[in-house]
């Protein structure tokens, strides 16, 4: 039988006789799984594969700064719109109408590093050249909604509907994840969603076993982890061996049926994660320094730093993607407050990671992401009859950093002297989501699906790789 | 291969212009002129002249794309930009092909010209690059948007676009399929009746494929069941369905859908499919996320008129104009006094039928609002534009909001029909109106409600006291100390700063942050004892007033129905920058006109009245076709688990197209000509042999390959039970199912960490969560369920319940842990569990029997011996293994402490909240209530909740 699974990338190594010892599998599952063999498919839709091409980084950490970062507020100066500062603007760009007038950037710029790295000057810890040499800052990215659900759909999944698989479910998909006992995509928010909601982890038209896992910023990180406390594990692996068994009768007579096999992975996946979840999030036994390192005694930066440090901790593990979202960065007015405030919540945690993973020798496999849904306007118009100093949205130009994983450290692209418009190197989205796939050993025109009668290519529509990242 | 074809089309290119000079022939020159206006220069328009040529001040290269002679003059780049005749080397041609990477136009990716383009370019400047003059353009376009039918497409006339060429931009007829009427097909005599089968076998012989066989008994009563009721059968109806089934299958068949049709649960279960659609929920979203008291009268109501088989041609016209037909019932009733009606509705006197209308409008104040931090025109605008939305998505399968700031990308709808249909609404004001409760609204628990928010509310106003009294005392010695009289905080507010004490003197930031609290909370519990008074969220027609605020919505002593609102084309959306103004109107695509307009036939009356029960009207119309379309599309989605045409909400270009556009259009005629009744249309489809399908197919991996979507229905598709049906379900098997309809929102217990986690409002903490203290309060269906939309209930979320700020067309099923967690974990699952095993212990005592009354109550059939065997053998285990444990007991609550950053201060302050609801809570069973003997077999009712039969519909 042709399963669609086993249709492109190739699984390696990891026998039959490996799952079966790793996973402490009774007769029921044992049975469940050969029965899962008989049908062509591999031991576990996770397993981890070889990647096509060379790769450079293994592991991904994306920061998503949800409401898009001023590109001017954070790494890329405009000093020309503090001479204009307040002068009025005829620019097109962005969704604000009516009077418009120019917002020079409230912070000050210095150059850090030996690459040449600029940064505003709330940026405290990613300052430290250990960190910032480390540093690629790319401006020559261009988004193309205006709108927040869209634009952040556009990132993660490549397309602007918010149906299709996202970027942590290809690259779990083509190259499985280490760790069978967590999932393969982790994605971490605040309390609350970010806009267009659980979508931005979405799997898509892929098997369900390749969509984001989320764990909750407080309480227990999924709802429900832990077995009834007067339930043993054994009593769990008696129970779901008794289920592999219904459901092998069940299966049997329903042959057409492939979402039974995603399903009963399902539970598989939950008895193990039910071990390594609390494991893993405990972060206890963290000594002072760590925990003084990612801001943790801090309640500003705690919530990042907290689950910056839980990403290094799963990469550690073998968890192959982990996005963390952290919202605010919505900036129409008050820019200064909010944007301070925003750097502060983040700057501590993200710096700790860069140096983390890079005192661990991780960097180099792990490729660190830090990016909005879009950048914003030079310009801003005036709120109930006054200059409300802050930003509307702009797809025409942004600004990331990305750190290990094979990328070269320095800036790349540049935008106009007013951050409308990204002038060199300019790359739309599909083409960074192309160069990360790149740097991670998968061609992203073999890296298909087959769904709907046809190879669907999981970044949509291909595109170019933005060589000058790359290392 | 490749560069033959070029020199191939190269040497054609040549010849084509020899025999264009040689010859001159006049017919070639027409067909050139003709390409060349029709299609070369409007491509050159909008790929090149931005650079070249639009702005005079910036042209790029020096090259000015606007005229024959800018071109043959060139750039600074090349003065070869068009050699006539020579397509290969003329620069503009070789730019667009991207074969020189120093040369690449447009220079954009994004831009690039499409094969097609790249011919027609080369085609145009190989016949002699002919560039006509104005007047010849002119005449030349005229004539060929004379013709509405051609190679290129079909034209469609609408109110028009806000350029020609998009007014006249033509399209492929199979894309704009929803805009045209629906045409009955005709079907061979035998099956005029029930034309499905006719339909489905049809597609499925072009393909030389049977249909499945017809499913056995079990699986038909199951199936049939879940799809009418939700519910799963009791293993007596399957048994009683089993037998008749033996004797007589049609009959047996007819007479299940009959029942199920007249079961009052067929109005919970469809309902679910309507407000999935239109979004209910009980609060009002956003940051304060109030709550819309009486919201459940909408909820009864669409329950009620399903249940009722109410035509959807009235279904429709009440939820969009209710109240303005409640209104025009009683002036009839009283005598035209307007004066009696202005008294009627402030008093919300109106007859039960009124009532009903006035409910239907509940629609109408659906979406997600508030005007916190809006300004009101915004706010208003952002109300309006949702509604817009709304009633294209729900009634007429169109997504509004893409031509709100544009005439549509790929749809014929221009900007303009969207501002039509704005001001068709813009009469709308949202509140909260007095109605009396119907005979039919079940107001059960009021009292013991008021009682409870009573008690809430005493605790806030109590604990607010303390604190403002704390405050007062320490103004009162701040007043004797400046030898002031004392005056009250009212009093004092507009003192000079020195003749009174600081705000909050007394207070140190706990009692502070407290006071914000308990300030809140008070206006929270005053307001939620509105959810027992006749009131109802619905709309009245009036000018554009003053918002107080979102808190209280009511309707004006006096409202001016005689006020006219006007409406603009808001250039790019903003309200900044209005256009053209618009008269109220229709979609014109569709081309069905508004009854009795003069002159435009698109048009609305003005007055605000006429105006949106027009608009009513006209969707309601037996000849609109996207509504009669987009609702036998949805019926038959929920039968088969996805719909004929792919997006439910959106007919257009870009949506899903009909896999039996045939059957569509049949289903839709057949409706209308039966009367709009649902209740026949479910019978209909389920009397077709298609429903009867087993959900397997001999040829499944054949199947798999040529058509994985199933899109020619060669079996059934098999489904997942949703979220609502898998609660419902499991506390139908377990006998705790209360199946009282309707009435105020049921309490269930949540996740308890979920009901009692913080939850941010504007200024404070929303309060906790609290489930209702008796099972029969609780174990209500999950239609019934408090909605919040700031806070969902995570079991049901996790089975992909829709979040209710946007419209749900088709649910999601994915299988993910999470739903693995909660299925073997939570405490839900735990007591039902529990609730079931002891139904099965008092049904029977055997454990074979035992086992054998779970199968039939989860699954309708009795275990296989292998099953009985091993589930036995599984039961003793368990048995052995739970009289070695002892679960301890569970308590709820009764007070929590909750923290919060006090706003001023920026300090964690920390208050206390009372949950009386849990002081008298009768809890249901728990582990630690029960024997070992009740915990092994709930370990086995636990598996059966777990398993795939269970969670599957086939």
């Amino acid at each position: 039988m042709n399963h669609p699974l086993c249709s492109r990338p190739v699984s390696n190594a990891f026998t039959r006789r490996q799952m079966f010892h790793g996973l402490g599998a009774s007769l029921g599952s044992l049975a469940f799984t050969d029965l899962l063999a008989k049908d062509g498919v591999a031991a576990s839709p996770l397993a981890p594969k070889n990647p096509m091409l060379p790769a450079k980084a293994k592991n991904v950490i994306m920061l998503f700064m949800e409401g898009g970062p001023g590109h001017m507020d954070t790494f890329d100066p405009k000093p020309k719109l503090n001479e204009l500062h307040k002068k009025e603007s005829k620019l097109a760009a962005g969704q604000e109408t009516g009077f418009k007038f120019f917002v020079g950037s409230p912070f000050k710029f210095n150059k850090v590093g030996k690459n040449g790295i600029e940064m505003c000057d709330q940026w405290k810890y990613l300052a430290d050249p250990y960190v910032a040499d480390e540093l690629c800052n790319y401006r020559g990215c261009q988004a193309e909604s205006l709108n927040h659900p869209e634009a952040l759909y556009h990132m993660n999944t490549g397309s602007r509907l918010g149906a299709d698989p996202a970027l942590g479910s290809w690259v779990t998909y083509g190259l499985g994840s280490v760790n069978q006992n967590l999932p393969g995509y982790v994605v971490m928010t605040e309390l609350a969603y970010p806009q267009g909601g659980a979508r931005n982890w979405s799997n898509g038209f892929l098997p369900a076993n390749f969509q984001g896992t989320r764990l909750r910023p407080e309480g227990s990180p999924i709802l429900d982890l832990n077995a009834q406390p007067f339930k043993t594990r054994a009593h769990q692996r008696r129970f779901l061996d008794e289920m592999a068994f219904l459901n092998e009768q069940h299966a049997a007579q329903h042959a057409e049926h492939k979402e039974l096999a995603a399903r009963m992975e399902s539970y598989e996946l939950a008895y193990r994660m039910q071990m390594e979840v609390p494991e893993l999030a405990d972060i206890q036994g963290e000594n002072e320094a760590t925990r003084e390192m990612y801001g943790l005694n801090d309640k500003d930066t705690a919530t990042f730093g907290r689950q910056c440090l839980l990403a290094r901790k799963m990469i550690e593990k073998g968890v192959r993607f982990v996005q963390i979202f952290s919202g605010g960065w919505d900036s129409h007015d008050y820019l200064e407050r909010a944007h301070t405030e925003r750097i502060r919540s983040v700057d501590r945690g993200m710096a700790a990671l860069i140096r983390d993973l890079k005192q661990r020798g991780m960097l180099e496999d792990t490729l660190v992401i830090w990016t909005g849904e879009f950048g914003r306007t030079p310009d801003n118009n005036k709120r109930g009859g006054v200059y409300s100093l802050g930003r509307g949205h702009n797809n025409q130009a942004m600004t990331m950093l990305m750190a290990g994983g094979g990328v070269k450290p320095g800036i790349v692209g540049s935008t106009d002297d007013l951050g409308l418009k990204a002038v060199e190197t300019v790359h739309p989205i599909r083409d960074l989501h192309v160069t990360l796939l790149q740097l991670l050993g998968l061609d992203d025109n073999k890296l298909t699906y087959y769904h709907a009668g046809r190879y669907k290519q999981l970044s949509q529509f291909g595109g170019q790789v933005i060589k000058e990242l790359i290392a | 291969m490749a560069t033959s074809f070029r020199i191939r089309s190269i040497l054609a290119g040549f010849s084509l212009a020899f025999t264009a000079v040689l010859h001159g022939a006049p017919a070639d020159e027409a067909a050139a002129a003709r390409s060349f206006t029709l299609k070369v220069l409007p491509l050159l328009k909008e790929k090149c002249f931005a650079c070249h040529g639009d702005d005079k001040e910036k042209i790029k290269g020096d090259l000015n794309m606007l005229s024959r002679e800018g071109l043959l003059k060139g750039g600074e780049n090349s003065d070869k930009v068009l050699v006539p005749g020579k397509a290969e080397a003329s620069s503009m041609f070789v730019a667009v092909t991207w074969q020189d990477a120093d040369l690449e136009m447009p220079p954009k990716e994004n831009d690039r010209l499409t094969k097609e383009q790249i011919e027609l370019l080369r085609d145009w400047i190989a016949a002699g690059a002919l560039w006509p003059g104005e007047a010849e353009q002119a005449k030349l376009r005229e004539a060929e948007r004379a013709v509405v039918s051609n190679a290129d497409g079909v034209i469609l006339k609408s109110s028009g676009g806000l350029a020609d060429a998009w007014t006249y931009r033509r399209y492929k007829a199979e894309d704009i399929w929803a805009f045209q009427p629906v045409k009955k097909p005709a079907v061979p005599e035998a099956q005029a009746g029930n034309a499905i089968d006719h339909f489905i076998s049809a597609k499925l012989a072009k393909t030389k494929t049977e249909p499945a066989a017809r499913a056995d008994a079990p699986t038909l009563i199951r199936r049939a069941s879940f799809d009418l009721i939700g519910l799963p059968p009791t293993p007596e109806e399957v048994a009683t369905f089993v037998t008749a089934w033996k004797v007589e299958p049609a009959k047996a068949w007819e007479s299940l859908i009959d029942r199920l049709l007249a079961s009052p649960h067929y109005g919970e279960r469809w309902a679910q499919h309507w407000l999935d659609v239109t979004r209910y929920a009980d609060t009002g979203g956003m940051a304060n996320d109030y709550e819309r008291s009486n919201m459940w009268r909408y909820r009864d109501y669409v329950i009620r008129s399903l249940n009722n088989d109410k035509p959807y041609n009235e279904f429709v016209l009440e939820q969009l104009a209710g109240d303005q037909l409640a209104d025009a019932s009683a002036l009839k009733r009283l005598g035209g006094d307007a004066k009696k009606l202005a008294q009627t509705r402030l008093k919300g006197e109106y007859t039960p039928e009124e009532a009903e209308d006035i409910v239907a409008t509940g629609f109408l104040r659906m979406g997600p609002w508030d005007n916190a931090m809006v300004k009101d025109e915004e706010a208003r605008q952002i109300y309006r534009d949702d509604l817009v939305n709304a009633i294209g998505q729900t009634f007429l399968a169109t997504t509004m909001r893409c031509f709100k700031c544009h005439d549509h990308k790929f749809d014929p709808l221009p900007t303009r029909d969207y501002y039509r249909v704005y001001a068709a609404i813009s009469g709308i004001q949202m509140a909260e109106r007095p109605l009396s409760y119907l005979p039919e609204e079940r107001r059960d628990g009021f009292a013991e409600g008021k009682t409870f928010v009573q008690r809430m509310l005493a605790f806030a106003t109590g604990e607010k006291k303390k604190i403002t009294q704390k405050r007062e005392d320490a103004a009162r010695e701040w007043f004797k100390g400046h030898n002031l009289p004392y005056k009250t905080n009212e009093d004092r507010k507009n003192l000079p700063d020195e003749e009174k004490p600081a705000r909050n003197v007394g207070l140190d930031f706990v009692d502070e942050g407290q006071l914000k609290v308990r300030e809140q909370d008070e206006w929270i519990w005053e307001r939620a004892l509105e959810r027992y008074e006749p009131m109802v969220q619905s709309v009245y027609d009036g000018g554009d007033a003053k918002f107080k605020n979102a808190r209280k919505l009511r309707m004006p002593e006096v409202t001016k129905a005689s006020l006219k609102t006007e409406t603009y084309i808001l250039t790019g959306g903003s309200i900044e920058a209005p256009g053209e103004k618009v008269q109220p109107g229709v979609l014109s695509a569709i081309g069905l006109r508004v009854e009795g307009a003069q002159g435009d036939p698109f048009v609305l009356p003005e007055d605000l009245t006429g105006r949106r029960l027009g608009l009513a009207k006209w969707i309601a119309d037996a000849r609109n076709p996207l509504t009669t379309r987009s609702i036998v599309n949805r019926l038959w989605q929920h039968h088969f688990g996805k719909p004929i045409a792919g997006t439910p909400n959106n007919f257009g270009v870009k949506g899903g197209k009909p896999t039996h556009p045939e059957l569509l259009d049949w289903l839709a005629a057949d409706f209308v000509e039966h009367g709009w009744t649902m209740k026949r249309m479910h019978k209909l489809i389920m009397m077709s042999q298609a429903y009867q399908m087993a959900a397997g197919h001999p040829q499944m991996d054949r199947l798999k390959n040529d058509d994985p979507n199933n899109e020619r229905l060669a079996y059934f598709p098999n489904r997942r039970l949703t979220a609502e049906e898998m609660r419902d379900a499991m506390l139908s098997i377990t006998g705790e199912l209360n199946p009282m309809l309707g009435g105020l929102p049921a309490m269930p217990e949540v996740n308890m960490e979920v009901a009692l986690q913080p939850r941010m409002i504007q200024f404070s903490l929303a309060p906790a969560y609290q489930a209702s203290p008796t099972p029969a309060e609780r174990n209500r269906r999950s239609i019934y369920a408090y909605r919040v939309r700031g806070q969902a209930d995570p079991f049901l979320e996790v089975f992909n319940q829709p979040n209710p700020n946007d419209s749900c067309d088709m649910r999601d099923f994915a299988s993910v842990s999470p739903q693995a967690f909660t299925m073997m974990n939570s405490d839900l699952i735990t007591d039902r569990a529990i609730a079931f095993a002891l139904r099965v212990q008092k049904e029977t005592k055997a454990p074979e029997a035992q086992i054998g009354r779970a199968f039939q109550l989860a699954l309708g059939r009795s275990p296989s011996v292998t099953e009985s065997k091993r589930l036995t053998a599984y039961l003793g285990e368990m048995q052995q293994y739970h009289r070695g444990v002892k679960p301890e007991p569970v308590t709820y609550p009764t007070r929590i402490t909750r923290s919060l950053v006090e706003e001023f201060s920026g300090k964690i302050f920390e208050y206390e909240e009372i949950l009386p609801a849990f002081e008298k809570y009768t809890a249901d069973k728990k582990p630690a209530d029960v024997g070992a003997e009740t915990r092994a077999l709930a370990d086995v009712c636990l598996l059966l909740l777990n398993s795939p039969e269970f969670a599957y519909l086939y």
